[in-house]
């Protein structure tokens, strides 16, 4: 199954927390391709702790890929390569975990026939190797976005499952945005119809994942005065007015996934270790992270709306 | 190794083999194959369905100028065409395969095309072939614009799975794995022997062969080959079962119709239908070249391995067949 991460602006945690899925999804025993169309961003390398590994791709990564320049892109195994100690010790019976980095310095390029053919041939083939294909594309409609519509409209992929996550913070301007980038006129919807989806089946495979959202109810706000407490609640139930109003309340949400400083700051996987030993994460957010992972392929979560 | 026909004689050949399962649904019968493996309308596919089913397209040949790669940084240009060839066995593991031989010299300047069109699958170095050096770095891989015959069998590769009889729904996920060779001519009165097997990172195996005089490329890819078969059949298995999560442990759910199948029955039941019948070494390797599998099958013993997955398969499914208010109570000492 593809799974795309998509999100209109940047800062929505979108790459961090689809690489927190991947490899969840790794740790339970799934083969998992992190596929990085977030072309010319370097985050992916910083995500899986891979700096050295990702020196040996610099000319051949996804964009040369695309380009024709190389018949087969880089593939990074994160266990074997990653400086991370807690991921080298990579946990009995998870499955493989690769990153296909983009090229370092590629921005995006044009599109055009042959790219898409690469495209098509490079899914299929992942997809006949990997139980997942986590594909992350850059913030907006951009060219990566059009690509991966264009190739799930192909005729070769028909058969194969794909999912949208669509990554946004909790905020006014966020949720306006999410919803702008799947149905405003040149959205993911529209610009899929175009490219021959059918708009009902694109649709129901669209779903939201909130990034960054302070929970009024968690112990970490309990300190808070009564008055802050209040507004917060306020805001959180205007806000929940907002997203149903522009289609993306909750019957379309995926998941939320609390606010974390270290999603924030250190933009890293979060490890049980974080959680357990070191506790500088939050047992929430991995909870979080570990049950979104989970709703990827339960169907439950992925009739209509 | 051979006069091939008007060539001179080769030291050295070198090949290799991508092996991947067709991604379909279902496997392709005799007819379909010969559709799939049409490779050139003026040649046909051969098909033959004993004692398996067993597909095998048309030479083509791609032409190269480009250094040879070497492990002592020796340039050696080298002009010639490359063969390459793909095969379908049971209508279910797609193989493409490419390969050339060098001979010991050639002309130090570049002849016309026709020269070296009616030796297909020489690659002519200008000059003195350094033998050991070239058959090192080949198999090492080459740098980028060396000669890389893994590029020319996956090329070919991408081209086949562009068909559209493919659905691209495949019963099981597998890794696809890389066979790269070389072979060096025997000692005098020496018969073929395997002088190293290894399998490296990233799905790649390598095999460094002695063969005698007169043995054909194409004999030696064929061996090459049959190995990468049964090598890839070995690999996807062990995947198989490692997969199978034993005891306690929320496994993800599936999605679509499978979704309700215990586990352990869903992840075998693939390797029952598609990949246990498939086995069958040295059923078309060449008569001089079929004892090379009896030094495996000592060491370290590829059908011994196969049998126990094969009886690890059968039993497992065996005692899935028993009601899980049984089958799920712990054993006590």
């Amino acid at each position: 199954m593809f799974v795309f991460a998509a999100s209109d602006k940047g800062g929505t945690g979108r790459s961090v927390t689809s690489a927190n899925l991947a490899y969840q999804r790794a740790l339970g025993g799934d083969h998992v391709a992190y596929v990085d169309f977030d072309f010319g961003s370097p985050t992916a390398a910083a995500v899986f702790d891979v700096p050295s590994a990702m020196r040996g791709t610099r000319e051949r990564g996804l964009h040369s890929y695309l380009e024709g320049e190389v018949t087969e892109p880089a593939g990074i195994d994160i266990w074997r390569h990653t400086e991370h100690s807690v991921l080298r010790a990579r946990q009995n019976q998870a499955g493989r975990l690769v990153l296909y980095p983009g090229d370092i310095g590629g921005g995006e390029f044009a599109t055009g026939e042959e790219a898409l053919e690469r495209c098509v041939d490079l899914l299929l083939r992942l997809n006949s190797e990997f139980d997942l294909v986590v594909v992350d594309l850059s913030a907006g409609r951009s060219y990566a976005v059009d690509l991966v519509l264009a190739a799930t409209a192909h005729p070769r992929t028909r058969h194969v499952p794909y999912r949208w996550l669509v990554f946004h913070r909790w905020t006014h301007q966020h949720v306006i945005a999410a919803a702008g980038l799947v149905h405003h006129e040149n959205g993911i919807v529209r610009s899929g119809v175009d490219r021959g989806h059918d708009e009902e089946t694109l649709q129901g495979s669209i779903r939201f994942v909130r990034a960054a959202v302070p929970d009024p109810e968690s112990p970490l706000w309990s300190q808070v005065s009564h008055a802050q407490q209040a507004w917060m609640q306020s805001c959180d139930k205007a806000l929940r007015r907002l997203a149903a109003d522009q289609r993306v309340g909750d019957s379309v949400v995926l998941g939320t996934v609390p606010l974390e400083p270290i999603l924030q700051w250190r933009e890293q996987l979060i490890t049980e270790d974080d959680v357990l030993s070191t506790q500088i994460a939050n047992k929430e957010t991995l909870e979080a992270l570990e049950e979104i992972a989970r709703r990827l392929t339960d169907d439950s979560h992925w009739g209509r709306p | 190794m051979a006069p091939e026909g008007t060539a001179p004689r080769a030291v050295l050949a070198c090949g290799e083999v991508r092996t991947c399962l067709l991604p379909a649904g279902q496997a392709l019968d005799s007819r379909a194959a010969a559709q799939l493996l049409r490779l050139r309308a003026d040649e046909r596919v051969l098909v033959s369905e004993r004692p398996n089913l067993y597909g095998l397209s048309p030479d083509t040949l791609t032409g190269v100028d480009c250094r040879l790669p070497s492990s002592n940084g020796a340039r050696v240009r080298a002009v010639g065409t490359v063969a390459a060839r793909a095969a379908l066995t049971e209508g279910r593991v797609l193989q493409t395969s490419a390969y050339f031989r060098v001979p010991a010299t050639g002309p130090d300047h570049r002849r016309p095309w026709g020269q070296y069109l009616v030796r297909p699958g020489v690659v002519e170095p200008f000059g003195r072939l350094p033998r050991e050096a070239v058959a090192e770095g080949l198999l090492d891989g080459g740098r980028h614009g060396e000669l890389d015959v893994g590029l020319i069998a996956d090329g070919m590769q991408t081209r086949l799975l562009r068909h559209p009889l493919l659905d691209h729904r495949p019963p099981l996920r597998s890794r696809p794995t890389r066979l790269r060779w070389v072979a060096l001519p025997a000692r005098d009165g020496d018969g073929p022997s395997i002088e190293r097997f290894t399998l490296a990172e990233d799905a790649l195996r390598t095999v460094r062969l002695r063969v005698p005089e007169g043995v054909r490329s194409a004999d030696i890819a064929g061996l090459c080959d049959d190995l990468a078969l049964h090598d890839w059949l070995l690999t996807t298995v062990v995947r198989i079962l490692d997969g199978i999560r034993l005891g306690p442990g929320e496994p993800w759910p599936r999605p679509g119709p499978a979704g309700d199948l215990p586990v352990v029955v869903g992840a075998l039941r693939p390797a029952v239908d598609h990949l246990l019948h498939l086995w069958m070494p040295r059923a078309r390797v060449s008569g001089e070249l079929a004892h090379l599998w009896a030094a495996l099958e000592e060491r370290p013993g590829f059908t011994r391995q196969w049998l126990t997955l094969v009886q690890r398969v059968r039993d497992q499914l065996a005692l899935h067949a028993i009601p899980p208010s049984y089958r799920e109570v712990e054993p006590r000492p």
